[in-house]
């Protein structure tokens, strides 16, 4: 809730408060409907063990196969519902509108340093300079501006080498040698 | 007598929370807890997750104790920025902002806070009085549950969860069965089979709790927070926090009722905190003589919003202690914690580790104890910590993140299970789907499968005693009703069926 908005307004709880289109609903519903129609196949395919105990209730398959048939007829109600609601038919309306401030190019940054963190630093360098680097690179890429005067732009990255190297040597003390925890 | 021996119990409890290594431990993870909760995207749950796995090789007494510490002060830490930035730090506090932002532009920000920690305080005081009263009752009840009872009380939770959850009732199951089958991958218990392992050895183990939950939520909210706009603080000026006691006495009602009301919805499967600060504001709003002040600074609406989510806590930990089924997300987190640490939750632990019940019940008394001190100090440093940029703050959260998924088996796949949960949490959420359900489904899958297999083998396959036996007709009953009840037209149509029937009776 931002300060723009009046204070006697009810803020979203939670962001999943807001319907999607319908017609997001049928692509939804078509991912599951597929998703449960597989478990339903893989469960099938699992041996039942029926000359082990004499009896079909313990089958590996026995409960996902539920899961799997519950998750396409609700996928299904998901499905028939969106139609019922429009989702069949052509949008009239005009695509839907961003939410005012997200970007997905940040979200696409920030996916990108977390794999390159976990699938090519890690296991590779040891913690702390995995750590730092990685932290120093986020704060790094993500303050960057066009137009930033040079001193503010190598104080920035000397501030995120400090932190990452700080919270890189931090945790390695803290949980390897005080909690005993260990470290990737 | 026996009260006498559970009081002499509840008693002996306490010390081994008092030594200086103790009491260390528990100060830092409030004040983590507070900072958790206070800083807008991070959550309880992912704080409580995040800890279960760095608290891991600590004793089992210290680590639940750390994590319930967590869990009650970010529950409370969230409400320091609705009412001084006007920004929920939990969702659980979204209801704070309403009454406690309009306070703070009054330049009573100091009043809304001693409200707040008044409210909360006493939330989770009544909530206290709750677990060591109700939970040895529920529990003894519980004892007589066989298969068949525990079957429909994880169903129940999980559709209760998708039900009231908020949101797309139908999302809510999809997510809850879908968080159930991820639950299945791996070997079983009967043969030790490989379920949709397709030969990886790493998915012959399982899918790690842990991994799944830290994914979901630490590096979802991480996602969402670096996708979203930057959040605008609105700082306020202060005026003195301490609790008024004419704040209190005026609305001992509302106190009351608002505790009542969050214990009853921390102890529904799965629906947490701000379902009972929602639920509080609004049955508040509606008995309140002073209506006209909701919204607009309230003294009455901030307590209710406060008292309700505070009061959810100890709820949410009744089922986890009596039936194994989580209250709240958080608590089912708390709940897979007990489980690591070879603590069994439900009825049997009242046979088993009585002693734990009562250790449980010192943690809460002392955790909000604590809560109450730092509501005195920490309003200025946590306002600088409030500030600190997310480009800043969010890697670091990243990087617990790894490491809790890490820690608990050293396997660098549950590091990935971790980044695969992360981008599942988030694009379901983008897709509106609540994830309580699918934590619930995570968590309940073992107990669903093994006593809906068990009923099955000792009925040979009927599933009469499903339907006939009492409480599970009952359950059953909530079950189905509670389905049909989500399904566009019904309740309407319900509703216009009996105001028809009511018209017609006096003739």
């Amino acid at each position: 809730m931002t300060d723009t908005e009046a204070p006697g307004s009810k803020p979203s709880l939670l962001p999943h408060e807001e319907p999607l289109p319908p017609r997001w609903d049928l692509y939804i519903a078509a991912a599951f409907l597929a998703l449960g129609l597989a478990i339903m196949a893989g469960a099938l395919a699992m041996p039942t063990f029926y000359d082990r105990m004499q009896q079909i209730y313990t089958a590996p398959g026995l409960v996902p196969g539920v899961y799997g048939a519950i998750i396409a007829l609700l996928s299904l109600w998901l499905a028939l519902r969106a139609v019922a609601r429009g989702g069949a038919k052509k949008p009239k309306t005009e695509p839907r509108k961003a939410v005012e401030g997200n970007s997905n190019f940040r979200l696409f940054l920030a996916v990108l340093l977390c794999m390159i963190y976990c699938v090519v630093l890690i296991g590779r360098l040891p913690f702390w300079l995995a750590t730092t680097i990685f932290i120093a690179g986020f704060i790094v890429v993500f303050e960057w501006q066009a137009g930033m005067a040079p001193a503010v732009r190598v104080k920035s990255a000397a501030q995120a080498v400090a932190i990452g190297l700080v919270t890189g040597v931090s945790v390695l003390l803290l949980f390897e040698k005080l909690f005993l925890v260990r470290l990737p | 007598m026996q009260i006498l021996d559970s009081f002499s119990q509840f008693l002996a409890a306490f010390p081994q929370f008092l030594g200086p290594w103790q009491m260390f431990n528990i100060f830092w993870a409030m004040l983590l807890g507070i900072v958790i909760g206070a800083l807008p995207g991070l959550t309880a749950t992912m704080g409580v997750a995040l800890m279960t796995t760095l608290t891991f090789s600590m004793p089992h007494q210290q680590a639940i104790m750390v994590l319930i510490c967590i869990y009650v002060g970010a529950i409370y830490g969230g409400s320091r920025s609705a009412i001084l930035l006007n920004i929920p730090g939990t969702p659980a506090s979204a209801a704070s902002t309403l009454d406690g932002y309009p306070l703070a532009r009054q330049g009573k920000a100091g009043r809304a806070m001693g409200i707040s920690t008044s409210g909360s305080w006493l939330g989770t005081f009544f909530g206290i009085l709750c677990v060591a009263l109700l939970t040895p009752v529920l529990a003894e009840v519980a004892l007589t549950f066989q298969s068949y009872e525990f079957f429909w009380i994880a169903l129940y939770g999980i559709i209760i969860a998708g039900t009231l959850s908020g949101g797309d009732p139908l999302k809510g199951y999809i997510a809850g069965f879908f968080g159930l089958w991820i639950s299945t991958i791996g070997q079983e218990q009967y043969y030790n089979y490989a379920r949709f392992a397709y030969g990886s050895t790493d998915l012959a183990g399982g899918i790690g709790l842990l991994p799944a939950l830290v994914g979901s939520f630490g590096m979802a909210e991480v996602l969402m927070a670096m996708r979203g706009p930057a959040v605008k603080a609105v700082s306020s000026k202060l005026d003195s926090i301490i609790p008024r006691i004419r704040d209190v006495t005026r609305y001992w009602r509302t106190i009351i009722r608002s505790s009542v009301i969050g214990v009853w919805i921390g102890i529904l499967p799965g629906l947490g905190e701000d379902a009972a600060a929602w639920s509080s504001y609004a049955a508040a709003k509606r008995a309140s003589k002073e209506k006209e002040k909701f919204g607009k600074g309230s003294i009455e609406g901030l307590m209710a919003a406060e008292t309700g989510e505070a009061s959810s806590v100890p709820g949410a930990i009744i089922p986890v202690l009596t039936l194994a089924v989580p209250g709240s997300a958080p608590a089912a987190v708390l709940m897979a914690a007990m489980m690591i640490h070879d603590i069994n939750p439900g009825p049997m632990l009242m046979v088993t580790t009585p002693q734990f019940f009562y250790e449980i019940v010192a943690m809460l008394v002392i955790a909000d104890m604590v809560k109450l001190f730092y509501g005195f100090v920490l309003v200025r440093p946590l306002l600088k910590i409030l500030l600190v940029p997310r480009e800043r703050l969010m890697p670091i959260v990243f990087v617990f993140c790894v490491v809790g998924a890490y820690s608990i088996t050293s396997r660098v796949f549950d590091i990935y299970v971790m980044l695969f949960f992360g981008f599942l949490g988030f694009v379901l959420r983008e897709l509106k789907f609540p994830m309580a359900p699918m934590i619930l489904g995570l968590v309940l899958g073992d107990i669903f499968e093994q006593n809906f297999t068990r009923g099955l083998v000792i009925s040979s396959g009927s599933m009469m005693p499903f339907f006939t036996r009492p409480i599970c007709a009952v359950m059953a009953v909530l079950t189905f009703l509670t389905v049909f009840l989500s399904i566009p037209g019904v309740q309407e149509f319900g509703k216009g069926w009996l105001r028809r029937l009511i018209r017609r009776a006096p003739a």
